[in-house]
C-alpha cells in the first residue's frame, strides 16, 4: 500500500507559511540596500550600525529586564492559581476564578491598554517600568495558569499522596515531588510569558512611562524614518536569542525531568 | 527542578526586581531630568549630549509612532513627559483640550531666529504655545530618465503619456489639497464651489493614476514601477539613496508644508529645562547641525546660510522663499471636514 503524501505536503506548506517571511527578513538584514526592493550585495553594515545605536540597546535592556521579572512573577501567580483551579474545580468560586483568568485572553489589547493606563493614573502610580511589569503580568498569568492547568489535568496525584504517606509534609511534597514533575509545563509556560512580554506593543505603549521605552515601541517609531534594515538586523539577533533560549530550556527541562523522575 | 535550582531561581528573581527598581529610579537623583517624547532619531545625539553638559542635566528620550496614539495616551492621563513634538494639526487639538502650557518668551531669546515667512502660514504664528521644529513638504517625485519635459506643476498628473504609471497619496486632505492649489485656491478651502471644482480635477487625474497609495509608492518609484508620484519629501529623500534617477520637485503652485512643533505638556515638571531645550535647538548653529542630521528643515532663518550646499539645493528639504510663501499648512477644519470626506468618497467611487 502506498502511503498518502498528503500529510507530508501539508507539513511542508505549513512550514513554508511559517518560515518563509522570517527567512526573507534574515536575508534582507544582510542586504546593503536601504529599501528591501533590490539586492545590492551582501553586507554586515546594518549590524555594524546597530552597535552605534545606544537608544536601541537601552530599549533592548528594558525589554529583557521587564520580560524576566514578568516571567518569574507570572509563573508564581499563574501556577498557584492553576493549582487552586484544579483542586477546587467544582466550587462556584473557582468557576468564577476561571472566568477571570480567561478574560484577558479575549479582551482586545487596546481596551486593556487604555483601561490599565486609566487605572494606574487613578491609583496615582508613576508610569514607568513597574507599570509595564504590572500590565504584562495581568495577561501573562492567564497563559501560565492555562498551560499549567493542562499539565495538572493528567497529573497523577497519587505520588504526592505516597510522599505524604512516607512522611513528607505538604511543603516538602510540593517542592520535591510536585514542582519537579511540573517542571516541563512550567518551562513552557515561562517561555510563553517571556515571549508575550517581549513582543507586546499595544498595551506597553499605553502604560509605558518616561524612560521606559521598550524594543517594540522603539521599532515602531523607527519605521517613520525608514531605517528598516536596522530593524531586520535587530530581529535576526532577537531570533538567535529566542532560539538559544528555547534550545537551552528544552535541554534543561529534559535533564530536570530525568532528575525528578528518578 | 532540584532544591538548589529553585533557590537559585528565587535569588535570581530577587536580583531582577532590585535591578528593575534601580532602573526605575534612574540612578542619578542629583541631576534634573528632562523627559522628551518624540519620534525616533529626531534629534542629533551629539547635540543632546552637548545640551546635557551645558545644563548639568540628563535628557531621557522616549518615542511614539503616531500623533493619534500619543494623543490617546496623554488624554487618558499619562504624564511625566516635559517636551513633546507633535505635528501642527495635533498641536491645535492638544491646545484646544488644555493639554499644553503657554510658553515663557523671556526664556526663549533664540526665537528671533525663526523664519517669519514660515510663521506667517503656521497655525500658531505668535508662538504662544508651540515653536516650529522640523518641516517637510509634499510634492512630486519622478524618474528623470523616463519622464520627458517635466514641469514642476500639479498639472503633471494630467499627462496621458504617463497613464497607469503615476500614484497619488491616499489622503483626502493631501490629494484634494493638490487640486485646490492647482486651481489657485487655498488648500484649507471650505468653499463648496471651489471644492467641487477640485473634485472634478482629481477625477480627471484619477483616470491617469495607477492608484491612490501611501506606502508602497516609495519602493514603486525606486524600482521603476511608477514614473511619477505624489509624496512626502522625507520619504523621497530616503529612496533617492537607492535610485539616483529620482528627482523631487515642489510644484510652482505650492503645496503642503507639514511641521512638527515643540510644545511643553501641561503636566511637565521641568518647565524651565524644557524652555532651555527649545532655545538650544533654535541656536542657528545647532539648528543647522540638526537639519543636516535629520534631513528635515528647521525653520530657523539664521541657520539657512550655515547649511551645506547639498541641503540648500535640495527642493525636498529647502524651498526658495517665493515658493515657500505659496505653500500652506493643513489646518484642522472642524465641521467642514465632512465636506472633504463626502467629496473624497465620491472621488474614490469614481462619480
Amino acid at each position: 500500500m502506498k502511503r498518502s503524501r498528503f500529510p507530508f505536503l501539508v507539513t511542508g506548506a505549513v512550514l513554508i507559511f511559517f518560515w518563509l517571511p522570517i527567512l526573507v527578513l534574515i536575508i534582507q538584514s544582510f542586504n546593503a540596500a536601504r529599501f528591501g526592493g533590490a539586492w545590492q550585495g551582501f553586507s554586515f553594515k546594518w549590524y555594524a550600525r546597530l552597535f552605534h545605536e545606544p537608544a536601541i540597546w537601552e530599549a533592548a535592556r528594558n525589554t529583557l529586564l521587564i520580560a524576566l521579572v514578568v516571567t518569574l512573577v507570572s509563573l508564581v501567580l499563574g501556577t498557584t492559581s492553576a493549582l487552586a483551579l484544579h483542586r477546587f474545580a467544582k466550587s462556584r468560586l473557582q468557576r468564577f476564578h476561571y472566568t477571570l483568568i480567561y478574560t484577558p485572553l479575549v479582551v482586545p489589547e487596546i481596551l486593556m491598554g487604555i483601561s490599565l493606563l486609566m487605572a494606574f493614573v487613578a491609583a496615582g502610580l508613576r508610569l514607568g517600568m513597574i507599570t509595564i511589569v504590572l500590565a504584562h503580568v495581568t495577561f501573562c498569568i492567564s497563559y501560565v495558569a492555562l498551560v499549567v492547568l493542562g499539565r495538572l489535568q493528567d497529573f497523577d496525584f497519587t505520588i504526592v499522596e505516597a510522599a505524604r504517606d512516607l512522611g513528607a509534609n505538604g511543603w516538602t511534597a510540593a517542592r520535591r515531588i510536585l514542582l519537579p514533575m511540573l517542571a516541563p509545563g512550567l518551562a513552557a509556560a515561562g517561555l510563553i510569558a517571556f515571549t508575550l512580554s517581549v513582543d507586546d506593543f499595544v498595551i506597553t505603549f499605553f502604560v509605558a512611562g518616561p524612560g521606559a521605552t521598550t524594543l517594540p515601541i522603539r521599532v515602531y517609531s523607527m519605521i517613520k524614518h525608514g531605517a528598516t534594515p536596522l530593524i531586520n538586523a535587530l530581529s535576526t539577533l532577537l531570533l538567535l536569542v529566542t532560539f538559544g533560549t528555547v534550545f537551552l530550556s528544552q535541554r534543561l527541562s529534559k535533564s530536570g525531568a530525568m532528575e525528578g523522575g528518578i | 527542578m532540584t532544591h538548589t535550582s529553585l533557590r537559585r531561581l528565587v535569588i535570581g528573581a530577587g536580583i531582577a526586581v532590585i535591578a528593575l527598581g534601580a532602573a526605575a529610579c534612574g540612578g542619578s537623583k542629583a541631576q534634573p531630568v528632562l523627559h522628551i517624547y518624540t519620534w525616533a532619531d529626531y534629534v542629533k545625539p551629539d547635540l543632546v549630549a552637548r545640551f546635557e553638559a551645558e545644563n548639568g542635566c540628563t535628557v531621557v528620550i522616549d518615542t511614539f509612532d503616531s500623533n493619534e496614539a500619543m494623543y490617546a495616551k496623554l488624554k487618558a492621563g499619562a504624564s511625566g513627559y516635559d517636551l513633546i513634538t507633535p505635528t501642527s494639526y495635533m498641536v491645535s487639538l492638544m491646545q484646544s483640550q488644555g493639554m499644553l502650557q503657554p510658553l515663557n518668551r523671556d526664556w526663549l531669546p533664540n526665537l528671533i531666529h525663526i523664519d517669519s515667512d514660515y510663521l506667517a502660514i503656521s497655525l500658531d504664528p505668535k508662538m504662544d504655545h508651540s515653536v516650529p521644529y522640523m518641516m517637510t513638504n509634499t510634492g512630486i517625485a519622478y524618474l528623470k530618465s523616463k519622464v520627458a519635459d517635466f514641469k514642476p506643476s500639479w498639472g503633471m498628473f494630467d499627462r496621458t503619456d504617463l497613464k497607469g504609471r503615476t500614484v497619488m497619496l491616499n489622503d483626502m486632505r493631501e490629494t484634494i489639497g493638490a487640486a485646490l492649489k492647482f486651481l489657485g485656491y487655498s488648500l484649507n478651502s471650505t468653499n463648496p464651489e471651489e471644492l467641487n471644482k477640485a473634485k472634478d480635477v482629481v477625477l480627471r487625474w484619477r483616470a491617469n493614476l495607477a492608484k491612490f497609495e501611501n506606502e508602497q509608492y516609495k519602493t514603486g518609484i525606486a524600482s521603476g514601477e511608477f514614473l511619477l508620484v505624489h509624496g512626502y519629501s522625507g520619504d523621497i529623500l530616503q529612496v533617492q539613496g537607492e535610485n539616483a534617477d529620482i528627482v523631487f520637485a515642489m510644484p510652482q503652485e505650492g503645496g503642503v508644508i507639514s511641521c512638527d512643533d515643540l510644545v511643553i505638556a501641561k503636566t511637565a515638571s521641568e518647565v524651565k529645562l524644557a524652555h532651555a531645550f527649545i532655545n538650544f535647538v533654535h541656536d542657528p548653529k545647532v539648528a543647522a547641525e540638526n537639519t543636516e542630521f535629520i534631513q528635515y528643515l528647521c525653520p530657523n532663518k539664521d541657520a539657512y546660510p550655515l547649511l551645506s550646499e547639498a541641503i540648500r539645493t535640495n527642493p525636498g528639504i529647502f524651498l526658495a522663499p517665493e515658493l515657500r510663501a505659496k505653500c500652506e499648512v493643513l489646518a484642522d477644519l472642524g465641521a467642514a471636514n465632512a465636506l472633504y470626506v463626502k467629496i473624497w468618497d465620491e472621488i474614490k467611487a469614481g462619480k
